[in-house]
């Protein structure tokens, strides 16, 4: 007996994917040293790749409304929380930097941990509804 | 009583214990329906994972050098600014030559080009807290613990091992805990060569200059802390292999349920572990960046008030080291910062202070525009910095905690270690055509 709506589960599987997928390719450009928006750092596109598989590996327990598969879905959020708050937080540092005078010129980087953790959002919402009456 | 019962008796008895509690709560418990999934159960099943475990652990660690690096970046300037102001207010207003520059050299440029560092210390404990709190620190150490007991250290290791990634000391210290003596005697061995917060700020200072942008500069500190795990676990399973032979014994840990950090928990965690910086800074760091500073500037008269370092004391000592560290490409300047270090790793940062007369972040610039370092050379550098000597303050807890023949090996070891693992960077960089 599924622990919660397969229906539920398989939408949030196909967002699974579709996060994980997001995750590589950026992983992949960070880590052949960067393209446009998205800059070099070999450590942070592994990092991503690491958020990715936790997404996928996910995949088949939510497909059949099971918590394990939650559980990936929960620590690949929390992960893309981290990355996604770090670098909003790093965005600040550098306002502030400017701001004091430390810096020349304001250099904003939205990197694809953020836009990505954004995307993940939705996910977060309808995990949250899943899990309100779960206790710690 | 191991051998009498064919079982190792610290697995044993914890088992034995619960397996008590299990049917004690059987009898004396209703359960009225299933057990619910909790948050603890939901998040160990992803954190505890075979094979994600130990990745997410990497990936988590490195989010929290990225939070330091990026974070502390302001906070820094702020402290930079304040004593930059604070020197040429000095030298302005101090007639005496003698006197205006050790305010202004020593005292404001020494102390400010360390204590531009409270920042990263600070926030790098916030970080850490964050992670012992939330409960997720004692499930790295179950993650760690199958890779560590392979590696021939014990599991109880891993938490002095992870603080010696804030001080050194405590960390022996904590060794306590281990009951086994081999065990023990590894895990303080092995201590140093985790990276302590004392040697951030050489790392964010090289990183700094030899590379050109932040998100590099910040994969090149965390690579020493990848690298001294790596050599860590290294020199641990050399050591179970030679020195103690032998298996480590079972790790038996109780994993509490996970929680969201309290703000003043974390913040109280972080002073407690952040003020001896604050200490030493004014008391053991203070007095050599001065000592730093005289042998820079005196002979007063040769060095025309400190402007001549080339005729000073330290450049005499330096040029006597210098041949030791000169295949590396590093001058004598550096060399005597290496000197400086064995005392306090934050003294290489000051120590560069005082001979290039910078102050703070000021210390960055002066250092990037007296080309003193090639990107290799400068990684090479960061990597002696993290491998060679425990300071003298470890030194003196190791003494406390091992017989001083295993105190004396850890120094020499430690030293040999770093000539190698340098010589190593210095030649597959040539080999990849980075120097």
């Amino acid at each position: 007996m599924p622990d919660f709506d397969t229906g539920t589960g398989r939408i949030m599987a196909i967002y699974a994917i579709a996060l994980g997928i997001g995750y590589i390719l950026s992983g992949v450009i960070e880590v052949f040293g960067g393209a446009g928006m998205v800059p070099g750092d070999i450590f942070g596109g592994l990092a991503l790749f690491v958020i990715a598989a936790t997404y996928i590996t996910g995949v088949p327990g939510l497909l059949n409304g099971e918590h394990g598969g939650l559980s990936f879905l929960m620590g690949g959020l929390l992960l893309s929380a981290v990355f996604g708050v770090l670098y909003i937080l790093a965005i600040g540092a550098d306002g502030l930097e400017y701001i004091i005078g430390a810096a020349e010129t304001l250099s904003i980087s939205i990197r694809p941990e953020i836009w990505l953790f954004l995307v993940s959002l939705p996910l977060a919402y309808q995990v949250w509804k899943l899990t309100r009456e779960v206790t710690w | 009583m191991n051998e009498y019962s064919g079982e190792d008796l610290e697995v044993v008895f914890p088992e034995r214990r619960y397996e008590a509690i299990a049917k004690i709560m059987e009898t004396a418990v209703r359960v009225r329906k299933e057990r619910k999934w909790t948050f603890t159960d939901i998040l160990d099943h992803v954190f505890l994972h075979r094979v994600l475990g130990i990745p997410i652990f990497l990936a988590l660690l490195y989010a929290v050098f990225q939070f330091t690096f990026a974070i502390s970046a302001p906070f820094s300037d702020m402290i930079d600014l304040s004593f930059g102001w604070l020197g040429s207010l000095a030298g302005a207003n101090i007639s005496n030559p003698m006197l205006a520059s050790f305010v202004a050299d020593g005292v404001c440029a020494g102390l400010g080009s360390v204590l531009v560092f409270i920042p990263p210390i600070f926030i790098l404990f916030f970080a850490l807290a964050i992670l012992e709190d939330s409960g997720y620190l004692a499930r790295a150490a179950f993650v760690m613990d199958r890779a560590m007991y392979k590696l021939g250290l014990h599991g109880r290791s891993f938490i002095p091992l992870i603080t010696g990634f804030g001080c050194n000391i405590p960390a022996i210290m904590a060794t306590r805990s281990i009951e086994n003596e081999n065990d023990r005697i590894i895990t303080i061995l092995v201590n140093p060569l985790m990276s302590c917060s004392a040697r951030l700020p050489v790392y964010v200072l090289l990183a700094g200059v030899i590379f050109s942008t932040s998100y590099v500069a910040g994969a090149a500190v965390f690579s020493m802390y990848v690298l001294g795990i790596a050599l860590a676990v290294m020199s641990a399973l050399v050591f179970r292999k030679t020195l103690f032979r032998g298996k480590p014994a079972p790790f038996v840990l109780e994993l509490p349920r996970y929680a969201v950090p309290g703000l003043k928990s974390v913040t109280l965690h972080m002073w407690e572990r952040g003020k001896w910086f604050l200490i030493k800074a004014g008391t053991f760091i203070f007095a050599v960046v001065i000592v730093a500073w005289a042998l820079s500037t005196f002979p007063w008269a040769a060095t025309a008030g400190g402007e001549l370092i080339e005729n000073s004391y330290i450049a005499m000592f330096g040029h006597v080291i210098e041949p030791l560290f000169r295949p590396f490409g590093w001058n004598w300047q550096s060399a005597v910062a290496l000197f400086f270090g064995f005392l306090a790793k934050e003294a290489v940062v000051g120590t560069f202070g005082a001979l290039l007369g910078a102050e703070g972040e000021g210390v960055n610039i002066a250092l990037a525009n007296a080309h003193w370092f090639t990107p290799l050379s400068g990684f090479a550098y960061m990597v002696f910095v993290l491998i060679y000597f425990p300071c003298v303050a470890t030194i003196g807890v190791m003494l406390k905690e091992l017989r001083p023949r295993w105190v004396l090996f850890a120094a020499m070891y430690t030293l040999i270690l770093a000539f190698v693992v340098a010589s190593l960077v210095m030649a597959i960089g040539h080999l990849a055509g980075l120097a």
